[in-house]
């Protein structure tokens, strides 16, 4: 039994040994900590939000830092995991001694990591989940840069009440709190505009096969299907429609558009609808176009998604609260509180447009537009259609796999390496020149052959 | 008119097709050499990656089934060096216990490791055939799924003629089914080990090309077919090769059917509240084992 | 246990232990030490029921669940004290062991993994999906912490501190007293040869129910721990990656000894802390990397993990050998 306490004694032993190694060397930079999850099935999102991120340290730190000192981001993983996120969140909170906790990715890893931030008098600038939870418990600590789920869906709500006018809905929701708040609020429109929900299904973070539920989604036949998922999930679902010959008219949170998901579904995914702040779908805004500019020229050959703009503008705006915090004294927490108070007067022009926070620290003054995807110049990507002031491309009916199929007959097969780059060169969306009604039809067909013709790719991969 | 039982049908069917491939693979490295490889469905997901690169130098029809090729022989030959440096050392001193856990940890260590080289980026492979459909009145299913499904049951023929026609391939069944006589009658047994493991994990290299076409490829997505694969291998008597192939057709249809009229949300639970009802009342599996 | 020196050793450990917190102020570390006293509870369970009884359990996160469940619902609806809820979500779980244990009772090897797998897997779908009562995957936060007394409040880690120790001090005492009577005597050789052991006389149903039964108490008092720890608590506890945690810890600790699983438990949660500066400096997660690697080589090359060879080394110099 000695070996018991003689391990006892070496593990204490290496306790202090590491605390010893701690408390030595004190930092110069300011330390920020950034939470996500960057390991498991969404770490290639929490991936494209550090991108953003790393592009706003260097823009900060190029210009001598924030009141002469540079800021240093830390890192900590949650791979969507509350459990894990409290242990990142304590970590970086008392052990790296974070100024403020940025980032941020799931909702229900940030209800809990808000939580803990806000009981250690830190305050927390959440960057992404969207579940209105995290602002709605009036912490005093708490703030959010981006939009929370009902405004996130608003667009949505108004474009279906105005424009689409469904007679029958279906939900197909990951089974998550993005998914099942999401579809609280849709049901409760769909209930006002008086549309019919047939059914409602749900899948599991990590499922592959959605052949059951599409088929029977198939047979209820509903105007528009809600599908709030993750880019993988989305783009297999979009496959697998197309492959069980389903149409409808899929309308998802709009998160799941990126690179990414455009690489793997190709001209599949056309006429699918979401909610968006694409940044590169709003450069008539000078300081987003500078964003897309500047964030193309770190990046070479890849395109800044919604995570990027996001992650960028929270760093933006934490580095903006250090600095209108002033001096730093040097005792954490009343620095902490400096920062927590410069962040209630925060007033500025990002990527996502103005941030400002309201009094329960969500930003109330950006706005998503609703996207539908489309293809045009062989290209498939997002674009505004509503509201009609921002929109660039009207409204299309989806039509049926048939003639979309003889489209897609024609190119040569299986090219997918490259096929979708960077929107730099690209001319102006153009417009199709009918509404979007059966009329359309022949005409799509016709635009869709020329393309065909003078496309020398189709983005099949 | 379309039918909603028969479309659900033809889904498990062609899901049932790959997990049946997958599954044989397993059941056949546990017949012969006792092993429960819990790493089976990530030399799945290797298999998967070997065609995303293949694809991505050579595409189209060439690329497709050189990619297939390149899958069976490099997670193969994988399969060997795996089987002769973690598995064959062992052999004589492990219990059940010491096996799994060592598949385990391969299982942990090849999951990250490739999310390491590969990155956690999901990327599908491209389809020759433009992604065309058949709709064929009751049900509708693209070629390629077709493809899938015929590919998969011509290579499980194709495992069966060897089986039971080769000299090796007889030599592999009579290992599984006494290895001390078939070490008597004069079998080399490390060579029919080595053969069973490549070929094993081969099945699974192929299976994961086929899984890969019909889903979506992630450095993550082994860990599904391998808890299919040994729900199947589990339900056909494990070291049973034909109850594998049925087993997963049944897995298949009963979890498409069972997600459609059932429940939805707890589809993944079906394979599984199976196989504890079977293994209640039939502890070998439905189609029993191959040994005693 | 005898003589001076070593019962100095003990008493300097002890106190040790219990200062533990005291001397070390960083919180970060101190929370990292509660959750490996947790853990110790949750892999030593395993090891019971795995090292000792040879039963290969791999859904184990299935009484980590529901002990966790069972506690914060009970606070969270019906307002029943934590510290009752912490031994309710045990006994839950050990019932629900029990469960298990019927059909193992004519498993085992592979068969006993996959129904043990598959057990867990169908809880973690009912929590996921019985969202009115476990709020799905959003999980239940707010959980009430444990009540304080005496004016000590069990809301921080230094104090929680002492109460995971008190655990595991019990959960250790516990699992010492069975290994070491008879019965734990008689698991061992049921664990070598079961049919050797049913021939001279040991009842092997019912050691295999009450192993799985104690086993299951314990898992289910460490995941009650963990949620009013916590105080916050999601389906995740009920996936393969917790078990799959308590066996590498295990393992590596030494598995079918009292003291592997705690060397273990308490050496990898401070790990994931020694890397962090490797992954500051490659960028990338290493930990389960190194996680399976480690399983890998222990497994192949140091048979009973550090606890084996420990022990080899000491036979090695040729000291008396004392008893496990």
């Amino acid at each position: 039994m000695r070996k018991v306490s003689v391990a006892i004694l070496a593990l204490a032993l290496c306790l202090g040994l590491s605390l010893a190694a701690v408390s030595a060397g004190a930092a110069e930079p300011i330390k920020v900590g950034i939470l996500g999850p960057f390991t498991g099935s969404l770490a290639h999102n929490a991936s494209e939000m550090k991108k953003g991120m790393m592009l706003a340290l260097d823009q900060v730190n190029a210009k001598g830092g924030v009141n002469g000192r540079p800021l240093e981001l830390v890192f900590g993983d949650s791979s969507c995991k509350p459990a894990n996120g409290v242990a990142a969140a304590k970590k970086l909170l008392s052990r790296d001694k974070v100024l403020v906790l940025g980032g941020g990715y799931c909702s229900s890893v940030n209800i809990a990591t808000s939580e803990v931030a806000n009981a250690e008098k830190t305050p927390v600038v959440v960057a992404i989940a969207i579940s209105p939870t995290i602002t709605s418990r009036g912490l005093k600590y708490v703030f959010r840069t981006s939009p929370n789920s009902p405004m996130f869906l608003e667009g949505i709500n108004q474009w279906l009440a105005q424009v689409k006018k469904p007679k029958t809905v279906a939900f197909f929701m990951e089974n998550s709190d993005y998914g099942r708040d999401g579809q609280k609020i849709w049901e409760a429109q769909c209930k006002k505009i008086g549309a019919k929900v047939l059914s409602s299904f749900y899948f599991e973070i990590g499922d592959t096969d959605f052949t059951t539920q599409i088929s029977k989604l198939k047979k209820l036949n509903p105007d528009v299907t809600f599908n709030i998922a993750s880019t993988t999930e989305a783009a297999l679902i979009q496959k697998q429609a197309k492959e069980l010959n389903f149409v409808t008219q899929w309308i998802g949170v709009g998160g799941q558009f990126t690179q990414a998901y455009f690489k793997m579904t190709g001209p599949l995914s056309e006429f699918a609808m979401g909610s968006s702040l694409e940044p590169t779908k709003a450069m008539k805004d000078p300081v987003t176009a500078a964003f897309v500019t500047a964030y193309q020229k770190k990046y070479p050959g890849s395109r800044p998604g919604i995570f990027s703009s996001q992650g960028y503008d929270n760093l933006m705006v934490i580095a903006d609260a250090i600095k209108r915090a002033g001096k730093l004294t040097g005792d954490l927490a009343k620095d902490r509180d400096k920062v927590r108070d410069a962040l209630k007067t925060t007033d500025l022009k990002l990527s996502q447009g103005t941030i400002k926070f309201g009094p329960d620290g969500q930003v109330h003054t950006v706005f998503p537009s609703v996207v539908q995807v489309q293809l045009k110049n062989c290209q498939s990507d997002t674009y505004i259609i509503y509201p009609p002031e921002r929109a660039a491309a009207k409204y299309l009916v989806p039509p049926p796999w048939p003639p979309r199929l003889f489209m897609l007959r024609w190119g040569p097969p299986g090219r997918g390496r490259g096929a979708l780059t960077a929107p730099g060169g690209r001319g102006a969306p153009r417009p199709y020149p009918l509404r979007g009604t059966g009329a359309s039809f022949v005409f799509l067909l016709l635009v869709r052959t020329w393309n065909r013709f003078f496309c020398n790719k189709w983005s099949t991969a | 008119m379309e039918s909603l039982f028969l479309q659900q049908v033809v889904n498990g069917l062609i899901v049932g097709s790959v997990y049946s491939l997958i599954a044989v693979g397993l059941t056949m490295i546990f017949g012969v050499m006792r092993i429960s490889n819990f790493a089976h469905g990530d030399f799945s997901m290797l298999g998967a990656y070997v065609a995303v690169f293949i694809l991505a130098w050579l595409p189209g029809w060439l690329g497709w089934v050189g990619s297939l090729l390149a899958a069976a022989a490099g997670v193969g030959l994988l399969g060997i060096l795996i089987e002769r440096g973690l598995f064959r050392p062992l052999l004589t001193r492990w219990t059940d216990l010491d096996q799994i856990m060592v598949s385990i940890g391969l299982f942990i260590l090849l999951e990250n490791l490739a999310q390491l080289f590969f990155g956690a980026t999901p990327r599908m492979l491209p389809d020759p055939f433009g992604e065309a459909t058949l709709n064929l009145g009751l049900f509708s299913t693209s070629v390629m799924r077709l493809l899938c499904f015929i590919l998969a049951l011509v290579i499980i023929i194709l495992l069966q003629i060897y089986l039971n026609r080769a000299r090796m391939g007889v030599a592999i069944q009579a290992t599984a089914q006494n290895r001390k006589a078939a070490q008597l009658m004069g079998i080399n047994i490390n060579r029919v080990y080595s053969l069973t493991f490549a070929l094993g994990s081969a099945l699974a290299g192929l299976g994961g090309v086929l899984y890969g076409t019909l889903f979506a490829i992630y450095p993550t997505m082994g860990a599904m077919p391998t808890l299919k694969a040994f729900v199947v291998t589990i339900l056909g008597g494990m070291g049973n090769i034909r109850g594998a192939i049925f087993s997963g057709f049944i897995l298949g249809v009963a979890e498409t059917l069972g997600g459609s009229y059932i429940s939805m949300e707890y589809k993944h639970a079906i394979g599984f509240i199976i196989i504890i009802l079977v293994l209640l009342i039939i502890p070998h599996g439905l189609f029993g084992r191959s040994e005693e | 246990m005898t003589g001076p020196r070593q019962k100095l050793l003990w008493a300097l450990a002890a106190a040790l232990t219990l200062a533990l917190p005291w001397l070390i102020s960083d919180r970060y570390i101190q929370h990292l030490l509660v959750m490996s006293l947790i853990f110790v509870i949750f892999a030593s369970s395993w090891n019971l029921l795995t090292g000792y009884a040879g039963q290969l359990n791999l859904g184990h996160a299935a009484f980590f669940g529901i002990g966790a469940y069972t506690s914060a619902l009970l606070a969270l609806k019906l307002g029943v004290p934590p510290w009752i809820g912490l031994f309710l979500g045990g006994f839950l779980a050990a019932g629900s062991g029990f469960v298990l244990g019927i059909p193992s009772l004519r498993l085992s090897g592979p068969y006993l993994a996959i129904t043990t797998i598959g057990f867990a897997e169908i809880l973690r779908l009912v929590a996921m999906n019985w969202v009115s009562l476990t709020r799905g995957s959003l999980g239940l936060y707010g959980v009430p912490p444990l009540p304080g007394f005496f004016g000590i409040q069990f809301t921080t880690e230094l104090t929680f501190y002492y109460v995971a120790l008190a655990g595991a001090a019990l959960a250790l005492f516990c699992f010492r007293r069975l290994t070491r009577s008879e019965f734990g005597l008689s698991l061992q050789a049921m664990r070598e040869d079961e049919q050797g052991a049913e021939s001279i006389g040991v009842s092997t149903n019912r050691f295999k129910l009450t192993v799985f039964t104690v086993s299951a108490f314990f898992g289910g008092f460490s995941g009650a721990l963990l949620a009013h720890y916590q105080r916050l608590i999601s389906p995740d506890l009920l996936s393969l990656h917790e078990t799959f945690q308590a066996l590498t810890m295990t393992i590596i600790g030494g598995l079918g000894t009292l003291t592997g699983p705690v060397i273990g438990a308490v050496l990898l949660t401070f790990l994931s802390e020694g890397l962090r500066f490797v992954e500051d400096v490659v960028k990338i997660d290493v930990r389960l990397i190194i996680y399976g690697a480690l399983l890998v080589v222990t497994i192949l090359f140091m048979r009973g993990g550090i606890v084996g060879l420990w022990e080899r080394l000491r036979a090695g110099r040729g000291q008396d050998t004392e008893e496990r």
